[in-house]
């Protein structure tokens, strides 16, 4: 019941920390997809993306036991779907729908394909170093600063890419170029733009974004690969990059809130108090569909979102 | 563009769908081969279990039944222009509804009165899921896409609480409907161990069919999902179109719900979920957006599947390679189409058409094209 | 890549000094030959094009003569089929629009290539070849100096979408101006602009020619080509047929050159006195029955041409049976009675701004209606709220006394008001569907192509194979895709479904575009018989030989209203040029 012993700062600060690690992956794929949108790209593989980040991202971790290399396998996988994306988007113009839910349907046999052939009925657990770091003082922060200060490099890293992901399409050349190309690709090819190069990079951006997202929850966060294991959340993270409009902080606010309603729920379980978890789980999904009715006419969506371009041709 | 390539005409596009079912169990093989394992002992196994055992067929069309009708529902949407890709929360929630009202009325009415009205309540219940995305879409012009997706996971969590609480059988320990007893389930088709849901499902596909050839509701949605701003220009009610699109697939996905629910299971179970969904996806793409293709595409994909369980045991080849081969097919397929589109009279005709008439005179920033229009005029914004 | 020819700042550039000074001895740019393919059409036939710095050059012709694919070629959007480019005497491939403004030709489209959503200087800055990080600052300080100069007060950090057209225009020549391009092409520049935009855009190019830029400027508005250019060459049917140097372009006598240039364009000297007598006066249609002036010197090669297109042009109008048809009295439009009227009519346009303001207009019938107007003053909004496709914000429209406003356009289309929309491939026709599909399309709902529910295919194959026939449209079959069909046969098509509904009002906007003159030909006799059997006909064009030829009354459009309305026999091609441009009409010469 309510007086079950745990004292509320800690409860408090438990569940801050449980919604902040939940919105980690969240940003991550969202801000690579920000950037693939931004240039046009519409990526409905992020889902597979994801999966496939942390299925090898689990595997490289677990052969070599080193997480970095997890990381990095992770990435790999992402930027390596990535590519396919852009290749049948980009150079061959299919539908960018079509392409990204093959993506993501191959991404889940193929992770849980592997997954099961290679460790067969066994769910090993990676025995890999993650280390905390607890940033002096800050930690010390009653209630917040343990949830926020006191985390892996990852979560450090999540949320110092939104400041970064926000300056790189701000302000840097490549940046100017992809808003160009995802706005108004005739434009941009006219001024002398590489169009196709510009989207490849971003999407090559956004499937190791994706592929980071996953290797975090499997390398970083849970250590261990599950079938499925990013239950939708590549799809998610697709749905907070829009209510986010396209703009990195707004994104990370929409995922953190996210992130809360989630931890609220199992919060809420913890401290006894009688509430349907399902109703508290589906509020951020539910939130997310009210957030983009009211956004909706706010925000304005990159023009060519979706739309294959070449030169001469409309 | 790409709507364009998958228009149906006779026999010629079905090539590509099965070129690319070829290059991707290559594909599959030489993937099974890397990973030690034999390619054709597996696809010799699939085969011969899938196609030349009397269990295997019997179970292939068991599993038919539901794909026909998700596909047929899917097939819909698509032509019209619309991504429903809310099929699996549809599907959860009419098979909800199916098996409440079905335990409820079993043995008080008739049984094809109690199969007639569980029918009509996973239809009420998916119509009712595809309820909110179409209203959204149509009223504030909200993508679909998204809200499909997010009411998925919505149908996940009220399924799991309904089924856990109101609804929940009070006999049993495990979050579940009431059982339908066995008798009182789906009857079997004469002489074979397959229920009648199949003819359901060839009805409807069938349905289907005559709804895009004969009738002016199909020629209209066709004309949607070719080019919306035709449909606006010859004065069709554009909204009201999209909304039977979705409604329409969001009822037949129900109706798959119930056909699981009065045919196979018998209750509904919390956190049960088929993921017919992704499958329907790689069947109507397949089956070329062309209704009747879906008969044998939905025997193969179900085929596949049935054949990858079999197998599995047997030669150590997790039954997830089906799956991976389905995204395979898939990806394949948006190579194929991609130099169908190549060769083909029609896109060089397009070029012709829109090379010197639009050079250097691209459509405006704001003019969306026809096809992705629904996509990329309202995705988290109105146009 | 290396800049084979790093251009020279603006402003150490010879001054012109009149006209016997120019920079270089050759042409900076020399086309050779130049020949590019669309499927059957030819769109650029051996056509040669030399460019010379300090010169405004005008690309003159009609549209679909060429002129813009041989801009894209030039400005690397497309790669010629054959055909040589020189640059400063060496020859070049030019291999993409950057490729292009790195060896110093900048383009400005018709379409302007500013993307909206990003500042002046973003625009400015987007194709550098620089690092990573572009010196905003440093770029706002050369367009702070430059915009000014250009007569812009606005700062560089402003978003182009909050820009006016004329604004716009200017930024884009100042970006590719910046990029050091030292040929300038401008394609239809002043299709957007508004009179004193037109004004202030000419005085720009004189400006850039006096400091060595090579200008060119693609119109097919005569006026504005004489008003500036040095010289002229014109394209025809994809060929250069004439071109005329400084000498003649900068002598005395500027209405003589007028004729001959009219003469190149049309094949045809269709001198403005013959039309300001109206219907009196037999206009003759054909263009190839030319009536050569014998003083003019023409072009080698040029006799040839001419009589070869004239043959097949005398074909073509004994085939229409043209000649008789067209010319008629416009005093009986006077005397129908009315069956649409418009009153006091507002609407927005796509973009929410207001398109139509406090309009108010009268049809008779058989009357053909003629709309004139620069593109974008409301014509197609106009178009569309009489076809019942766009609601009105206000106002009333009545159709045979009875009132209609915002009924629909399915109503409308069920009381007998057809429209054939001037995006025949997007809005038109629905590219991949059969032509028996697309012929049904408005009318689906109805018999004979169905009883409300139930498709009636064989009355949809019978009516399309009927409308094939009486219109001869070319296709295999009536089973075939209309996409794959020509544009001239799409149209056909669009025109032949409309008048199988036999509406009482038919609006066609454009229908001519992108036309073979044949079909041309026949789509005007078309509608000119429509309103001779007692219906209203109107005609939205850019084409005022069009809209002289056939029209009873001729209406302008400027800024969402109808500025004049008068009966053909009341006006001119300048009179009309003038009003469409926002002049008054008081201030030109109004034929007795």
């Amino acid at each position: 019941m309510n007086g079950s012993g745990v004292p509320l700062a800690a409860f408090v600060t438990a569940m801050l920390a449980a919604g902040l690690v939940a919105a980690v992956p969240l940003v991550l794929a969202a801000l690579g997809e920000a950037v693939g949108e931004k240039s046009g790209l519409l990526n409905l593989g992020i889902e597979g993306m994801m999966l496939a980040g942390a299925f090898f991202g689990f595997l490289a971790a677990f052969q070599t036991g080193s997480a970095v290399l997890g990381v990095l396998g992770g990435i790999a996988a992402g930027a390596v779907l990535g590519l396919v994306f852009a290749a049948l988007t980009v150079s061959l113009r299919v539908d960018q729908v079509l392409v990204g839910l093959a993506i993501t349907i191959f991404g889940g046999g193929l992770t849980a394909f592997l997954y099961r052939d290679i460790f067969g009925g066994q769910n090993p657990s990676l025995n890999v170093d993650a280390p905390r770091i607890a940033i002096p003082l800050l930690s010390r922060i009653p209630v917040a600063g343990p949830a926020m200060f006191n985390q892996g490099v990852l979560f450090y890293l999540a949320f110092a890419l939104v400041p970064a992901f926000a300056f790189v399409l701000a302000r840097t050349r490549f940046g100017l170029q992809v808003r160009a190309v995802g706005e108004y690709p005739f434009a941009a090819d006219a001024a002398g733009v590489d169009v196709t190069r510009t989207r490849y990079l971003a999407a090559l951006i956004a499937g190791s974004m994706a592929g980071l997202a996953g290797a975090f929850l499997a390398v970083a966060d849970l250590k261990i690969f599950q079938v499925g294991m990013t239950v939708g959340m590549g799809f998610i993270a697709l749905a907070l990059t829009m209510v986010g409009g396209w703009n990195p902080y707004r994104i990370l606010l929409a995922s953190v809130l996210f992130g809360l309603l989630r931890s609220l729920g199992n919060g809420l379980q913890i401290l006894g108090i009688d509430v349907r978890t399902e109703f508290i789980t589906m509020l951020p999904y539910i939130g997310i569909m009210i957030a983009l009715a009211i956004l909706a006419g706010r925000t304005s969506i990159p023009a060519a979102l979706g739309i294959p371009y070449a030169r001469g041709r409309r | 563009m790409t709507r364009g390539a998958l228009v149906p005409s006779r026999f010629a596009p079905v090539l590509t769908s099965l070129a690319a079912i070829v290059a991707a169990m290559i594909l599959g093989g030489v993937f099974l081969a890397m990973r030690g394992k034999d390619p054709l002992a597996a696809y010799g196994m699939l085969f011969s279990r899938g196609l030349g055992t009397s269990y295997g067929i019997t179970e292939t069309l068991i599993r038919m039944a539901p794909l026909l009708i998700v596909s047929a529902g899917l097939l819909i949407s698509l032509r019209a222009g619309v991504w429903n890709i809310g099929i699996d929360g549809q599907l959860m929630v009419g098979a909800l509804f199916a098996g409440v009202v079905a335990s409820a009325v079993a043995g008080q009415i008739a049984n094809p009165l109690m199969w007639l009205a569980a029918a009509l309540a996973g239809m009420g219940g998916g119509l009712l899921w595809a309820l909110v995305p179409a209203i959204l879409r149509v009223r504030w012009g909200l993508n679909e896409i998204i809200t499909t997706l997010m009411m998925n996971y919505v149908a996940l969590n009220v399924t799991s609480w309904l089924v856990k609480g109101p609804v929940k059988d009070p006999n049993v320990v495990p979050p579940q409907t009431r059982l339908i007893p066995q008798e009182m389930r789906l009857p079997d088709i004469a002489g074979s161990g397959v229920h009648i849901g199949l003819l359901v499902g060839l009805v409807v596909v069938l349905l289907v069919s005559v709804l895009f050839r004969n009738t002016v509701v199909g020629f209209m949605l066709d004309i949607l999902g070719r080019n919306r701003q035709a449909a606006i220009h010859a004065g069709m009610p554009v909204n009201r179109l999209t909304l039977v699109a979705l409604l329409a697939s969001g009822a037949l996905a129900g109706l798959a719900g119930a056909n699981d629910i009065l045919g196979v299971k018998g209750l509904f179970q919390g956190n049960w979920n088929p993921g017919y969904g992704f499958a329907a996806f790689a069947l109507v793409y397949l089956a070329r957006l062309h209704s009747l293709w879906i008969i044998p595409f939905a025997y193969f994909l179900s085929f596949l599947a049935i054949g990858g369980e079999m197998m599995a045991r047997p030669l150590g080849i997790p039954t997830y390679f089906v799956e991976m081969l389905e995204g395979l097919m898939l990806l394949c397929f948006a190579v194929a189409t991609y130099f169908e589109r190549i060769r083909s009279p029609f896109g060089r005709a397009e070029e012709i058409e829109t090379g010197p008439a639009t050079a250097g005179e691209p459509p405006g920033p704001l003019v969306g094209d026809p096809v992705f229009e629904p996509v990329a005029r309202s995705a988290g914004g109105r146009p | 890549m290396a800049n084979p020819h790093p251009p020279a700042p603006l402003s150490r550039r010879a001054g012109r000094g009149g006209n016997e000074e120019p920079i270089d001895r050759g042409p900076i740019i020399a086309m050779r030959d130049i020949s590019k393919r669309f499927g059957p059409a030819l769109a650029n036939d051996h056509i040669s094009l030399d460019l010379w710095p300090g010169e405004v050059h005008a690309v003159l012709g009609e549209n679909g003569a060429g002129k813009t694919t041989l801009m894209n070629v030039l400005a690397g959007m497309y790669q010629p089929d054959a055909g040589t480019i020189r640059i400063a005497g060496e020859e070049v491939q030019i291999a993409s629009p950057a490729d292009a403004l790195r060896r110093g030709i900048g383009t400005v489209y018709q379409h302007f290539t500013l993307v909206p959503n990003l500042s002046i200087v973003e625009n400015v800055v987007l194709g550098d070849e620089g690092g990573f990080l572009p010196d905003l600052s440093a770029a706002d300080a050369k367009l702070t100096a430059m915009l000014a100069d250009f007569g812009l007060d606005v700062s560089p950090r402003t978003e182009i979408r909050n820009l006016a057209l004329g604004q716009r225009q200017r930024v884009e020549i100042i970006k590719v101006l910046l990029r050091g391009s030292r040929v300038l092409v401008l394609d239809e520049p002043t299709s957007v602009l508004t009179p004193g935009e037109v004004t202030a855009l000419l005085d720009l190019l004189r400006h850039l020619r006096d400091q060595g830029v090579a200008v060119v400027l693609i119109t097919h508005k005569l006026g504005e080509a004489l008003a500036v250019s040095d010289r002229v060459t014109i394209l025809r049917n994809g060929r250069n047929v004439g071109e005329f140097g400084p000498d003649v372009m900068t002598g005395a006598a500027k209405e003589s050159v007028r004729d001959r240039i009219v003469e190149q364009m049309f094949g045809a000297t269709q001198p403005t006195e013959t039309r300001h007598h109206g219907a009196q006066q037999s206009i003759d249609v054909s263009p190839g029955v030319a009536i050569k002036h014998p003083g003019h010197s023409e072009p080698a090669g040029e006799e040839s041409r001419h009589s070869r297109t004239d043959a097949a042009f005398s074909r073509d109008s004994s085939f229409l049976g043209m000649t008789t048809s067209l010319r008629r009295s416009p005093s009986r439009a006077e005397s129908g009675t009315t069956l649409l009227s418009l009153r006091g009519i507002s609407t927005l346009g796509d973009r929410g701004a207001p398109a139509l303001q406090d309009l108010s207009l009268d049809l008779h019938r058989g009357e053909v209606f003629g709309i004139a107007g620069v593109d974008g003053n409301g014509q197609k909004e106009l178009g569309e709220v009489i076809a019942g496709q766009r609601a009105v914000s206000s106002g009333q429209i009545f159709l045979d006394g009875a009132e209609i406003t915002n009924r629909g356009l399915g109503t409308a289309t069920r009381l007998g008001i057809g429209y054939v929309t001037d995006d025949r491939l997007h809005e038109g026709s629905v590219a991949a569907s059969s032509v028996t599909d697309n012929v049904a399309l408005k009318a689906i709902g109805r018999q004979p192509f169905s009883n409300g529910f139930w498709l009636n295919r064989r009355a949809m194959d019978e009516e399309a194979r009927r409308l094939i026939v009486e219109f001869g449209v070319k296709t295999p079959g009536p089973e075939t895709a209309i996409g794959m069909l020509s544009g001239g046969n799409i149209q056909k098509l669009l025109l032949a479904r409309e008048l199988a509904l036999a509406p009482k009002l038919l609006v066609c906007n454009k229908p001519t575009t992108g036309l073979d003159l044949r079909t041309a030909r026949f789509v005007v006799q078309t509608l000119r018989e429509q309103a001779d059997a007692g219906k209203v006909v109107v005609l939205i064009s850019s084409e005022l030989d069009e809209l002289m030829e056939i029209s009873d009354r001729i209406g302008v459009m400027y800024n969402g209203q109808l500025v004049a309305v008068m009966p053909r026999g009341e006006t001119d091609l300048e009179t009309l040029g003038n009003l469409m441009l926002g002049g008054a009409r008081r201030a030109f010469k109004v034929p007795a």
